[in-house]
Formats: structure tokens, C-alpha cells, sequence
């Protein structure tokens, strides 16, 4: 960027709003006064509702089903089932996973709430009547919760109609219940580090299954139009070109037909990146009864059926020298993935880019092997607030460096300084084969211990510990992750076949305001504020008058969607160089206008001026209307561009995150002193909303570390699925955050930007659980499992003996 | 969910009058709050319904039962019941109820051993009370067999007369379970589903009990 040089520049760049201001959410408007348009808010004449009956049971053949009764109910047009669908052949759908997944359940329920037949009808209340009209006779089968249990070699077969199917997706399948097992990183050279270290540690590190729970369920409605032969769909879509294709595809609706709309989105974080059976379900019903059908989920129905994320027990080890450098990284993973493979990763990598769990440290080896497994619960596997797998990765070595500092009696940061991948060594190849692009740890580091005074923390900790009345523990947590997003090269990364670029259209108007039509979808990161602000910096053209549509696939390019923090890193990348390629065109018409060279003409802010002569200009807006009115000879009327971006890499955002927590020895209660985030995104587009996206994510990992659970009994039921029982923090349980930054550009992102919104939840949860791992350190304890909720805690203490 | 019990209750009642009250399965059924026999399919086999309503979560399961053993010679029943609820709630249970010799001639022991699993729904909602529900649920009943144990002693001692199936008891009164569970059992109230409050006031009380550690 040009530096302004007097006063009038610099009001002109500000005049712009461009990259690095604090510009106010252009989305918060309609929002505050209640004018957004979710999908739950779309009416269409003559529109039907549709309700779902569930399976009461994890594990059941389904022995008969009774619409009679349902039928029979005044408003009432459709009971569907399998049966129904299999002439269609819509029983079954693909997942994003290589698998197949029941869209109703077709002769048996392979988990609790499944989907076994649907209800069509006037009103959403006869609908739900009419749901608990229809009679499903069961036959219990016996049950599968635990993933370890499941590849016992008498388990009960889950999946009958994989039978004999001895290849998966992603190679051999060991056992009926096996899906896959994935590894990466070198076996040999692991297992020589191991044998010649010093030290080893070994932890079973279990991150429990959560689900992202947005404010806003998932729902559609479909609308086909038996006449045209055209399927119009309003649906909660992180990625709605994907769902078009994935229509297309499963209708034979040629994908010209189709068009997919996400409006306004009231949150995903990873859960409305897949395709459920209801959105099929409403598709087919809509198909069959020429009618718009709308279908809302309840709640429970989200937290229980769709994607819910995690669920991993892994096996860590360490190698290292008796001074703690370490030499090498293992980890042996059991996924449970539910009833159906439908988690949504990149298709190479069914364990998503678990295999960054080697971190912020430079390891010379490291192997790692995930087995997916099939249980009786529901379908998921999704990157809840991170890019895929990244969370779990993050938590496996953030809490096996802890526990080799506990066995080696190191501070929790020396450690970490021993062994962080020096600056000079970027760009890094990791063990497991990632280029890293940028970092600096060591100073992000030291900047966040200056800024507690972390000598002092723990001389605090000390004389707290040495003290029996104290009422409190004092833990202190430390954490340093790299994250692994912006998927991704077209190269490594696709879904379905389709590369992980992103696009972004530019139309500059003739009177010199814009519209720009993106492939991704926001969610609430504020993309109509941000991408704005990219081009208003590119272009000299103020963010106010510029548009940024997202979401329906009949005006934007075709894209990948957002999710895995890949908006900034691939399409705003997308945007740049849309807006580079006008900036090009504008160059040539403005040296035109001016009747010199374009190698004569300077850029400046917001219009081109003859070298040397600042009374000679001419202003993005003049280019704008000679691009419509008087465009040079040769050139092509017109001011617009299409850039589709295939990254080179991904990109590594890191931070450091420091927590003090105080547990109160006779309740169990974690009360969160002090929370500092410190990240590097790499360039900053919007403080103001960088800000406001690390609150967001720390708030979440608060609730996971703290609260969210999905507590399963044997029979299946599972035991946490209103918000009676599962925890979302309101500002009254919410710590105070404390946020700080560094800056290392991506050097081949065009704009340098490294993506943020997810960093705080994968930096985060690890973070609280150091800090409450770290207040029992001195009895012993050297990890516990999520959440960390008050009885948790206390029985802890109780163990420990440091009960009051 | 599931839910294991066991229990013995001391019952002011003659052996030989529980069991025969024990060997009629529709009157069993009748002791328990909520449930119901609907029907008999052949001598082992009977329909019924079960009305069960804590809080959020509600249930009518209806199902089938079956008598799995009668051994007079042990004074022993098996039961197995099985059902759904049209809301997306099922329910089983394994009963085994023994009648056992008590302190004196005039009483007994009544061994109550279920196994209660629940699905869908009510688990998911009532899951976090389901021992207090279960437990609250077999005092009632057990409340409720002494009653018309007593009863059908009582009026084969006074008549030579076979026991009449649904003699009038005084002091009955179908509607005074809400507030005082405990003493206000009734023959007639075997329709009647559990009452949340009076749950609620059996859990009030247990816990209090439980603050001044009087809990058993």
C-alpha cells in the first residue's frame, strides 16, 4: 500500500474504508432491527411443512410401519418411507465421505433419533401430529456406543449392507464396523527415535464428541416447479454450490436447473456443511407434490442428528531428550464416526489434516494412524470451528508436551521455546510433509509472558500450593498451536471430485460503484464488510458502494463454500486478483484518457496520475464511466473480471494463548482469572472484526472445555440434546477476554492474510484444559478429560484428597 | 437408560395373601400407578398400558407382558413387559417379585428386583430422574399391594365368600395423591398416571433427608 504522503491522502485512504480499518459491520443493521432473511423466514404460496419421525432406539430392525392413522389425519398429504423412496432409488444417498447413509431408514435404525419416515403436510402442527400417528413396530438389536467395543471380533455387524464389502473409501476394511485406517508421517524413523530417546510419555488423550449447536437449526425449503422442470431450494448451506452439484447428481435435474439459495446463515461452525436427509427428504416431497415444502429442525433434532464433531481417543507418545527437545511424535487414533461415514473432509483425507498434530515444534519424526469406526450414534465428524481436525490435533500435542514437561520437571514454557520451529526455518516442512509458510513463534511467546508477568504468575502459583488453607487451586495453561487452513490446493484438496479453489466476480458500474459475487457463504464472519474493504484497497473504490452477494448459486461463481477458515485465505485471495485484473484494464484506459504510456501513470490510493505531475489524474470513478462510455481502441467495452483461485499451500496461522484459572476447593467451580489470546492471522483486513471473531471463538471453546457434552448410556439414548443440559455460554458464564497481536504475512497468500475465526476455538480448549491440569500438577495429575465442569472438577479434588 | 432395582418391603400382610394377590396378574397391574391391563391374549400373555408424566417428559407406553414364571413353590413371579410410546419413547422391564417370610406370621417380605430400560424420548428428557421416578413409582405400588392385600384378607376372613375382584375401600380417594403420596394410596387410583408433584415433593424430601445424612 502506498504510505500517504500528506493530510489529503491520508483522508482520502480513509475515505475508502479499505484493508486495516476498523469499518463497522455493514450486516449488523438488518440484524438489529430484525430485517435478515433466514430460511425459517421464507413463505411461499402454498407451501406444505414436513416433520420427521425418529427412531426411539440406537440399534432396531423396523418390523412394520403403520401410516394408516397419519393418513387419515385432515391436512395430511404424504407418509414416506424407504419403501417409498426405493423406486426412486433417493433410499440411499453418498456422503462426502466415500460412504452411504440412509436418507430413511431402510429396514433398520442404526441410531437413536434416525430418520425412519416423513410427514407432509398444511401446517407444521398437523405435521407433528400426524408424526406421532404413524406406528413403527422395532426389534431391538443390541447396541455399540463404545468405538473400542465395536472392533471386537464378536461385535455385532452395525452396517448389514456393507456385508462382504472388504474395501472402503480409503483401502482395507479390517472388520464389519472398521471404515478406515489412515496414516501418515514414517513408521520406522518414529519407532528409531523412540528407541534411542531418553524419555518417553504415553497418554490416552480422549476429546469428547461435541456438536457446534448455531443458533439457527438447519432447514430448507424446496420449491419445484413441475412445469419449468426447475428445483429452487432455500437451505442452510455453508457451501451451496456443492449442494447444487450433489442435487444435480442425485435428481438428474440437469444442475442448470437447480438453484440453491443461503440466505442470511444464523451461525454453521461446521454443521451445515454436509447434506441431511430431510433437505432430500423435502427436495423429493417437493418432487412429488409439485408443492413448495418447508422443513425446520427442531433443537433437539440438531444436536442429536446433524453433524456433531469430534469424538476421538487417541493414544499420544513422545520421545525425547532428558533435557526436553523432542525427537519424536507418535499417536494412534480410533475415530468414532456414528452409524455413517459422513464426515466432511477433503476426499484424500479421511482424517482431515489431523496429521498437523506435530505443531508449533520442530520434531525430526513423526507417525501418526487414525481408524475410523462405525458406532450406534449419529453421523457427523465435522471441523466444529476449525479446519478439519484441526482441533483434535492441536489438543493431542498441546496436552502430550504438557505431560512431558509435568514427567520432566520443565516450566510449561521452556519447554515449548526448546522446541518451536525457529523463524529462520520457515518456510518449514513439517514431518508429516506441510510446507508451513510463516511464523514466529518465539516473539509471540515472549510477548504474551512479558504481558502477565509470567515469573510472577507462578511465584503466585507456588505460594498458593504451599499454602493448606488456601480455598483455591491456581492453574496456570499455556498453549501454542499452528492451525493448518485455507483448503486448499486443488492438487491435494477436493470434495467429490471438485477442486477447493474459490471465485469471486467484480463488476465495476459506470458510475463507479461495484458488485462483487463470491462462491462462499457467511455465516456471521462479515463478509459483506470485509471483502468490500479488499476491493475498496485494490480498487480506490469506497467499501460503501460496494456489494458482495453470496449464496445463490444462479448469480455467484461457483465455489467451495466457508468453512475450515478458508474465506480470507482462498476466496479473498480470489477477490484480490479479480480486482487486480480490472486494476490492469483501468490502468490502460486511464493512460488512454490522459494520452500517455501506461509505464508513465502512478497509482495513488484511489485514481492513476501522470509521473511527476499530480494535476494530471484521472480517478477510478472517471475510468469507470469512460469504461462504459469511451473505452480504447482494441479494448472490450466494460469493467468487470472473474478470478477462480487455486491456492499453492495452505496457510498456518499460529498464536499463543495463556489462561489463569482458580478452582474453588469445595464447590469444584473453574472460575477464569484471566484469558489472553495473542494470534497472527498474518495481514489484518478488519481489527475491529478480527476482534470480534476471537471473542466468538473463545467464547465457543470456553463451552466445550467447560460444558458441552453428549453423554451416551448403553442403550443408546442420548442424554444431552436440549439446552437444559447442553452448555451455551451467555455473557453471564463468559470470561473476560484479553486479545494481542503479531503480524507475519503468508508470503504467497496475495494479500498476505492467513485467516482467524476458527484459531481461538482450536487455540482455546486445550488452553483451559492446561490451566485446570496445571492447577492439580503438584498432586500428580498430568490430564483430564473434558468437560471441566464443576462435579468433574470436584471429583478431581476428591481424588486428590484437596476436597473442602 | 437403564435402571436396576432391588428392594425388599416389609408388609404387614400373611404370606399366603400377598401371593395370591401376587398370582393375579390384572390386580399387580393395578397396584402399579399409571398401569393398566387391557387385555388377556392366553394364560401368559396379556396387553396393558403404562402412564408415566415427569416434567417435560411424558409417556403412555403401551405394550405387551408377558408372565415368564409363577412358582408357588418358591412364591416367586417373573415378568417381562415390553412397549412404546406414540411420542418416540419405548420401555421394557424385568420383573421379579418374591414373597418371602416375615418377622411373624402376620407379615412377609415382598423382594422387588426390576431391571427398567426406557428409550427415545424419556430418556433423553427424564433421564437425569429416572431412580427417583423409579423409585417413587415402587413405593407407590408397593403402597398400593399392601392396601388390597390387606383388603382381600380382610374380606376373606369376614366372608366365607370367594374375595370380591374389586371390593370398595374405604377411605379411597382418587384425587388426594398430589399432595401426600405416601398415605393416600387407593385401590382406585390404579388408572391414574404418576403425578408430577407428588415426585417432586418424594424428591423435596429426599433430599432434605439426605442433607441430615438421614438418607438409607
Amino acid at each position: 500500500m502506498n504510505a500517504p504522503k500528506e493530510a489529503g491522502l491520508a483522508e482520502r485512504a480513509s475515505a475508502l474504508q479499505g484493508m486495516g480499518e476498523s469499518r463497522l459491520r455493514k450486516e449488523d443493521a438488518r440484524f438489529i432491527q430484525g430485517r435478515g432473511n433466514y430460511v425459517d423466514d421464507i413463505r411461499m404460496p402454498g407451501m406444505l411443512h414436513m416433520d420427521i419421525v425418529r427412531s426411539p432406539l440406537a440399534h432396531a430392525r423396523i418390523k412394520r410401519i403403520n401410516k394408516e392413522q397419519a393418513l387419515a389425519i385432515p391436512g395430511v398429504h404424504a407418509v414416506l418411507t424407504a419403501e417409498d423412496l426405493k423406486p426412486l432409488k433417493l433410499h440411499w444417498m453418498p456422503t462426502l465421505a466415500g460412504d452411504v447413509q440412509a436418507v430413511l431408514a431402510d429396514e433398520k435404525v442404526h441410531f437413536q433419533m434416525q430418520e425412519v419416515a416423513i410427514v407432509i403436510a398444511d401446517d407444521r402442527y398437523i405435521a407433528a401430529d400426524a408424526v406421532e400417528a404413524v406406528e413403527v413396530e422395532y426389534e431391538d438389536l443390541p447396541v455399540v456406543i463404545d468405538p473400542y467395543a465395536a472392533l471386537a471380533p464378536d461385535a455385532p455387524v452395525l452396517r448389514e449392507d456393507l456385508a462382504g464389502k472388504t474395501e472402503g473409501a480409503h483401502g482395507r476394511r479390517e472388520h464389519p464396523n472398521h471404515i478406515f485406517t489412515w496414516e501418515a508421517g514414517d513408521a520406522a524413523a518414529t519407532e528409531a527415535a523412540f528407541a534411542a530417546a531418553a524419555v518417553t510419555v504415553k497418554a490416552r488423550i480422549h476429546y469428547p464428541r461435541v456438536h457446534p449447536c448455531p443458533l439457527e437449526t438447519c432447514g430448507c425449503v424446496a420449491s419445484f416447479d413441475p412445469v419449468r422442470g426447475e428445483l429452487t431450494t432455500y437451505l442452510t448451506s455453508q457451501a451451496p454450490h456443492v449442494v447444487r452439484t450433489v442435487v444435480s447428481l442425485l435428481s438428474g435435474i440437469p444442475e442448470s436447473k437447480v438453484r440453491i439459495v443461503s440466505p442470511d446463515i444464523g451461525g454453521g461452525f461446521g454443521n451445515k456443511v454436509g447434506i441431511y436427509p430431510g433437505y432430500v427428504c423435502a427436495i423429493v416431497a417437493s418432487i412429488v407434490l409439485g408443492r413448495p415444502v418447508k422443513w425446520i429442525e427442531d433443537r433437539v433434532e440438531n444436536i442429536s442428528t446433524t453433524a456433531f464433531a469430534r469424538d476421538y481417543h487417541m493414544d499420544g507418545e513422545i520421545a525425547a531428550t532428558a533435557d526436553g527437545r523432542i525427537l519424536g511424535l507418535r499417536t494412534h487414533v480410533i475415530a468414532d464416526h456414528g452409524a455413517f461415514d459422513a464426515c466432511a473432509d477433503p476426499t484424500k483425507f479421511p482424517a482431515g489434516l489431523f496429521h498437523i498434530c506435530s505443531g508449533s515444534y520442530d520434531i525430526a519424526a513423526a507417525y501418526c494412524q487414525v481408524k475410523g469406526v462405525y458406532t450406534n450414534k449419529a453421523p457427523g465428524g465435522v471441523a466444529y470451528r476449525c479446519s478439519f481436525r484441526v482441533t483434535e490435533a492441536v489438543y493431542l500435542v498441546e496436552r502430550m508436551v504438557d505431560i512431558l514437561a509435568q514427567k520432566l520437571g520443565l516450566d510449561k514454557a521452556e519447554i515449548r521455546r526448546r522446541n518451536f520451529i525457529r523463524k529462520e526455518q520457515f518456510p518449514y516442512t513439517s514431518p508429516f510433509g506441510f510446507e508451513y509458510d510463516s511464523g514466529d513463534y518465539h516473539t509471540a511467546l515472549d510477548k504474551v509472558l512479558a504481558a502477565v508477568d509470567y515469573p510472577a504468575l507462578r511465584a503466585e502459583q507456588a505460594a498458593t500450593r504451599a499454602n493448606p488453607a488456601s480455598p483455591t487451586l491456581m492453574g496456570i495453561g499455556l498453549v501454542s498451536f499452528t492451525e493448518v487452513v485455507g483448503a486448499g490446493p486443488s492438487k491435494m484438496c477436493d470434495i467429490l471430485g471438485v477442486g477447493m479453489f474459490d471465485s469471486c466476480e467484480i463488476r465495476v458500474h459506470p458510475t463507479g460503484s461495484a458488485i462483487a459475487r463470491m462462491g462462499t457463504i457467511t455465516q456471521g464472519q462479515g463478509h459483506q464488510t470485509t471483502y468490500a474493504q479488499i476491493i475498496a484497497t485494490e480498487l480506490g473504490i469506497p467499501s460503501e458502494v460496494i456489494q458482495v452477494e453470496e449464496g445463490d448459486t444462479s448469480t455467484a461463481p461457483y465455489g467451495l463454500g466457508t468453512y475450515g477458515s478458508r474465506s480470507t485465505p482462498v476466496a479473498g485471495a480470489a477477490i484480490a486478483l479479480a480486482a487486480r485484473k480490472i486494476h490492469a484494464k483501468a490502468r490502460k484506459i486511464a493512460a488512454h484518457l490522459l494520452e500517455v504510456g501506461e509505464n508513465d501513470l502512478d497509482w495513488e490510493i484511489d485514481r492513476f496520475k501522470v509521473k511527476g505531475d499530480d494535476s494530471r489524474f484521472k480517478t477510478m470513478q472517471d475510468i469507470s464511466w469512460a469504461a462504459y462510455h469511451q473505452a480504447p481502441p482494441g479494448l472490450e467495452p466494460g469493467l468487470e473480471a472473474v478470478h477462480y483461485y487455486d491456492p499453492p499451500n495452505f496457510t498456518f496461522p499460529f498464536g499463543i494463548y495463556l489462561c489463569v484459572v482458580d478452582i474453588d476447593r469445595a464447590t469444584g467451580e473453574t472460575k477464569v482469572r484471566r484469558f489472553l489470546a495473542l494470534d497472527d492471522c498474518g495481514t489484518r483486513i478488519n481489527p475491529m472484526i478480527i476482534e470480534g471473531q476471537i471473542h466468538g471463538g473463545l467464547t465457543e471453546g470456553f463451552a466445550v472445555a467447560m460444558g458441552q457434552q453428549m453423554p451416551f448410556d448403553a442403550q443408546g439414548n442420548l442424554l444431552g440434546n436440549t439446552l437444559m443440559d447442553y452448555f451455551l455460554p451467555t455473557a453471564v458464564e463468559t470470561p473476560k477476554w484479553e486479545t494481542d497481536h503479531t503480524v507475519t504475512p503468508s508470503p504467497h497468500h496475495p494479500l498476505g492474510a492467513k485467516g482467524v475465526a476458527e484459531s481461538p476455538h482450536v487455540g482455546s480448549i486445550p488452553t483451559f484444559t492446561a490451566a485446570v491440569v496445571d492447577a492439580f500438577a503438584h498432586l500428580g495429575v498430568d490430564n483430564m478429560t473434558m468437560p471441566h465442569n464443576a462435579y468433574r472438577v470436584w471429583q478431581q479434588l476428591r481424588d486428590c484428597g484437596a476436597a473442602l | 437408560m437403564e435402571v436396576k432395582l432391588d428392594k425388599n418391603y416389609p408388609l404387614a400382610v400373611d404370606m399366603s395373601s400377598a401371593w395370591q394377590l401376587l398370582c393375579d396378574v390384572p390386580a399387580v397391574a393395578g397396584c402399579m400407578p399409571g398401569a393398566a391391563i387391557t387385555g388377556q391374549l392366553d394364560a401368559t400373555h396379556y396387553t396393558g398400558t403404562v402412564k408415566v408424566k415427569v416434567g417435560p417428559a411424558s409417556a403412555a407406553f403401551g405394550g405387551d407382558i408377558e408372565v415368564r414364571a409363577l412358582d408357588a413353590a418358591s412364591r416367586t413371579l417373573q415378568l417381562f413387559g415390553k412397549g412404546a410410546d406414540r411420542g418416540g419413547s419405548s420401555a421394557s422391564m424385568e420383573l421379579t417379585a418374591i414373597v418371602r417370610p416375615g418377622d411373624t406370621p402376620d407379615s412377609c417380605v415382598l423382594v422387588g428386583q426390576a431391571s427398567v430400560i426406557v428409550n427415545g424420548k424419556f430418556a433423553q428428557f427424564g433421564g437425569r430422574m429416572m431412580v427417583q421416578v423409579s423409585d417413587m413409582l415402587l413405593a407407590q405400588f408397593v403402597e398400593n399391594f399392601r392396601v388390597e392385600a390387606t383388603a382381600r384378607a380382610a374380606s376373606a376372613a369376614a366372608s366365607a365368600a370367594p374375595p370380591d375382584a374389586t371390593p370398595a375401600l374405604p377411605g379411597a380417594d382418587a384425587t388426594a395423591t398430589g399432595a401426600m403420596p405416601a398415605v393416600a394410596p387407593a385401590r382406585a387410583q390404579g388408572q391414574k398416571e404418576i403425578n408430577g408433584l407428588a415426585i417432586l415433593w418424594a424428591l423435596i424430601k429426599g433430599w432434605f433427608a439426605g442433607l441430615f445424612g438421614r438418607r438409607a
